[in-house]
Order: C-alpha cells, then structure tokens, then sequence
C-alpha cells in the first residue's frame, strides 16, 4: 500500500530559488548590465540568472527596457550604432560580450523571433531549412528529417505537410508565426528569444503559440517579452517586472501575480497608477 | 477603506465594480449581525415574532450572497484581477460564504425562542447570554475589522475565539449536569445545546472571516495554523 503524506496530495513543481541558481541549472547568468543608447541609460545594472528549460517572461510598460535587454541575449544592440554596452551576459560560463564570441555563432545558440512574423519569399521548406543551408548543410536527407522535426516541435506538422514547397507567403498569420520559430529552432539553438510573438495575432493563434511555448520549454530555455501580462502569467515559470530600465522584482510567476513582494510590482500587474 | 487600496485603478470602471462589490458584503454583514442580535434577543424575551422575522429574512441574506458570488464572477471573467485584487476577490467570496452561513445559524437560535420551554428551561437559556453577547461582538469586530481590512484587529479576533470555545465547554459541562440530574428534560436541554454549538460555530466562522483579512492584506495562508 502506498502511502500519501497530506504535504504530497497536492504536490507543485518545486520552487527555484532564483538568486541562488546552481550553475547547472543556469542558462544565462546577467551580471551588471548597463546599456547606454549614448547618453540615455536604457538599462540599469540588470543582474539576474535564467534558469535551464524553463520559460522566463520580461514584462513591463513601454519603454522599460524588457525588448532591449532581451536584445542584449544575442547581441542584436550590436546593430545600433550609439549603443554601449557594460556587465556580462554568460552563456556556459563565457561573456557573449567578449571579443573571442563569433556573433553569427552565438545567434545559433541563441535563436530569436519577433513581433511580426517575417518568413521569407521562399517555400515553407526553405524558409525552415534556411539556417542548416547557411551552416553548409545540404544533405538532402538530413534537411528533410530537420524540417519535419521542426514543423512537428512547432506545432505545424500537421498543417503544412502536404504543400512544403508552396510559398510561406500563403500561411495565415499564426500559422507564419509558427513557421518561424520552427526556423528557429531547426538550427537547435540552446535559448529561444521571442519578442512580443503573439501580438500582431489573434487569439486562438495565440493560444496556440502559448501551447508550443509550453513544450518548448523540454527542449530549450525561452525568453519572451510580453505586454500581455496574463499571457506572462499562463505560460511562464518565472517573470521578471521591469521599469524605467531598472529589474524592480524577479520572482517565480505563481508569486508574482497572487503576492508580488514589491509595491512598484503590484501596481503595474493590478493596472494602478505608479 | 484605506487598505483596500481599490479606488486608483486606471479603470474607472474597475474600481466602481470593486466598490459596489464591496458595499454589497458590507451591507450583507450588517443584515447577518441584525439577525444574530435579533434572534437572541428573540430568545431573550421569548419574543416569537421577533424569532419570525428572523426565520423570514434569512431569504434576504442568501439572495445577497448569489448576486455577490455572481458580481464576483463577472470580474474575474472581465477584469482577470491579479495580486491584491485578485486576493480581494478570493477573500470576499469565501467571507460571504461564512456570512450565508452565520446567517444560517442565526435562524437556528431563532427556532429556540418558539419552542415552548418551561420557566425553569427558560432559565436554562439564559446561560446562553453571555456566550451570545461574547459571539455578537466577536461578529461585530470582525466586520468592523473587514471593513477598514485591519490584520491587527483581525488576530485578535482570531486568538479571542479561544474564549468563546472555552466558554462554550463551560456551558456543555453545565447542561450535561442538568440533563443527567434530571433526564426527563433533555429534549428541551437539547434546543439548548443546539443554540450553544451554532453560537460557538458562528465563533469559528468569525475566525475564517479573520484568516481572509490576513491573506488578502499579507497574503499569507493562515488557515489550520496561528496568525501570527
């Protein structure tokens, strides 16, 4: 017979103890981040580790800074030219910001898509093949396994396996939403970033995507930058609040939306005045 | 009202449905402490009008609670509270469940004063006065206290129920003295008892009422442990 102790009946997933991660359970590990847009400070000495295989969600008002600071996870500020960058973001324990990181090999590890969906001019297996075909790869065989394998993780298998080499052009909105992040992920990077995916969709393709990003999360980390803060609050395990380029509270996210610890936090989430 | 904190919503419109919510429990509490306090003056002056009126109004509290659970619904499906709001919520459907409830007991005190008691039961009820005068104020603090969502007020409340218990005890002690000194009056020493257990339970919903103040204003579950 086995036995139940009371504690066990409604057993929760544990709790990470957020500022005090192993390295292990690390993916990224922000430390001291200031980011300048010249004179203007954007970000303020951001400090914060995100966990493995888990979702983290940036919230925040305009202009808080959440998009650029997930920006800085796979250098996309590098394309701004007044852009100034202080701290470190490790990823297996090494600065991205050092001079010895290749970019364009960072970017594999570290995929990101964005607001609108922006697929390329191409068929639906190009577009997902594109960065395996960029990596030098062009084994017939390997490219097929790769685009089913990242159609099927993305959701949209099922969707387009019969018309691959028809234009992505042809696929509704979150249809192409999910036709990218399968290109993101058919070049298996270790973290995903994702930019506000679901706004520009409606929703039960927004659902959808919230779905995916829930059995992501087994095979990558993801980042995602929301102004939806019930979308934060439904498929993220941690969230961080930010304001005005400061990180106000980081916080496991069953935490932050019933009993946020700071004042700041609780305003914004309830939709007070500062 | 002060830490309640509902009136700087961005959304006029929220607030406004938070503070209509919240006179609506407010004016639920004040209808169930008119009840408890009738019934027992009811039974006090062996008043059977007055016990009822109190039999007829109950109606009035139930329906106050559906329409509550209902505007509470309707929030959370058009509003999704979180944080504090959100706890606010959780804490006024539970209080006015707990309310319903006292209200409920209240009706059985009630069914006392009709009962045709002899005088020497009647004097039997009058050991319930001081239990209900302690429960009617205990009630009285705890809608006071859920009014201005006072903590400190709220733990008192909460560790003072030990005095009702205790008093509640006394009192079963006492009428099972009676019952077996004089077996042939235990059907009405029962109505009594009765009386006694919804008092001393009316006591123990206050106490909920408390542990909601304490979780929507901390939010710390203090449920099945000690407040503080």
């Amino acid at each position: 017979m086995i036995s139940v102790s009371p504690k066990n009946l409604m057993a929760t997933q544990t709790k990470l103890d957020l500022h005090n991660l192993t390295a292990e359970q690390k993916a990224l590990d922000i430390k001291g981040l200031n980011l300048f847009y010249g004179e203007k400070q954007a970000l303020q000495n951001i400090t914060m580790a995100i966990p493995k295989g888990q979702v983290t969600a940036f919230i925040g008002p305009s202009g808080c800074g959440k998009s650029t600071l997930l920006r800085c996870i796979n250098r996309m500020n590098d394309l701004v030219d007044s852009c100034r960058i202080e701290g470190e973001i490790n990823l297996h324990g090494e600065n991205i910001y050092s001079k010895q990181v290749d970019v364009a090999a960072l970017r594999r590890q570290v995929g990101m898509v964005f607001q609108r969906p922006n697929p390329f001019p191409k068929s639906i297996y190009e577009n997902v093949v594109y960065g395996l075909r960029i990596a030098g790869e062009n084994n017939r065989r390997v490219l097929d396994d790769a685009v089913e394998q990242a159609l099927r993780s993305a959701a949209l298998w099922n969707e387009v396996k019969d018309r691959l080499h028809e234009s992505a052009l042809g696929l509704s909105g979150g249809q192409q939403q999910r036709l990218v992040i399968a290109r993101a992920i058919a070049i298996e990077p270790e973290v995903l970033l994702l930019d506000e995916p679901t706004s520009a969709l409606d929703p039960i393709s927004t659902l959808t995507i919230e779905e995916l990003i829930n059995d992501l999360k087994k095979q990558f980390t993801v980042v995602i930058v929301t102004h939806n803060m019930q979308q934060a609050a439904r498929v993220s395990d941690q969230t961080a609040f930010m304001y005005m380029g400061d990180l106000i509270e980081y916080n496991d996210t069953n935490t932050l939306f019933t009993t946020p610890d700071k004042k700041k936090t609780e305003d914004y989430i309830t939709g007070r005045y500062g | 009202m002060d830490n309640l904190n509902i009136g700087r919503h961005i959304s006029g419109q929220f607030n406004e449905d938070l503070e209509r919510v919240i006179n609506h429990v407010m004016q639920m509490g004040g209808l169930v402490e008119k009840q408890l306090s009738d019934a027992l003056s009811a039974v006090d002056d062996s008043d059977e009008s007055l016990a009822n009126l109190v039999l007829t109004s109950d109606d009035k509290i139930n329906q106050y609670e559906v329409n509550i659970d209902d505007e509470c619904t309707r929030i959370i499906a058009k509003r999704q509270p979180a944080a504090g709001d959100l706890r606010l919520i959780m804490a006024i459907v539970k209080t006015i469940a707990d309310l319903e409830r006292i209200g409920d007991e209240a009706q059985k005190i009630a069914q006392v004063a009709l009962e045709s008691l002899t005088s020497a039961h009647k004097d039997m009820l009058l050991n319930l006065d001081n239990l209900g005068r302690r429960v009617l104020e205990c009630l009285q603090s705890t809608l006071d206290a859920f009014t201005r969502m006072d903590v400190e007020t709220a733990i008192k409340i909460h560790k003072s129920d030990d005095k009702i218990d205790r008093e509640y005890e006394a009192l079963m002690r006492q009428l099972m003295t009676y019952m077996m000194e004089e077996p042939r009056s235990i059907p009405q020493i029962m109505s009594v008892i009765w009386s006694a257990r919804a008092l001393e339970r009316i006591g123990d919903r206050c106490q909920n009422i408390c542990e909601y103040i304490i979780y929507f204003v901390n939010g710390k579950v203090v449920r099945h442990c000690a407040p503080e």
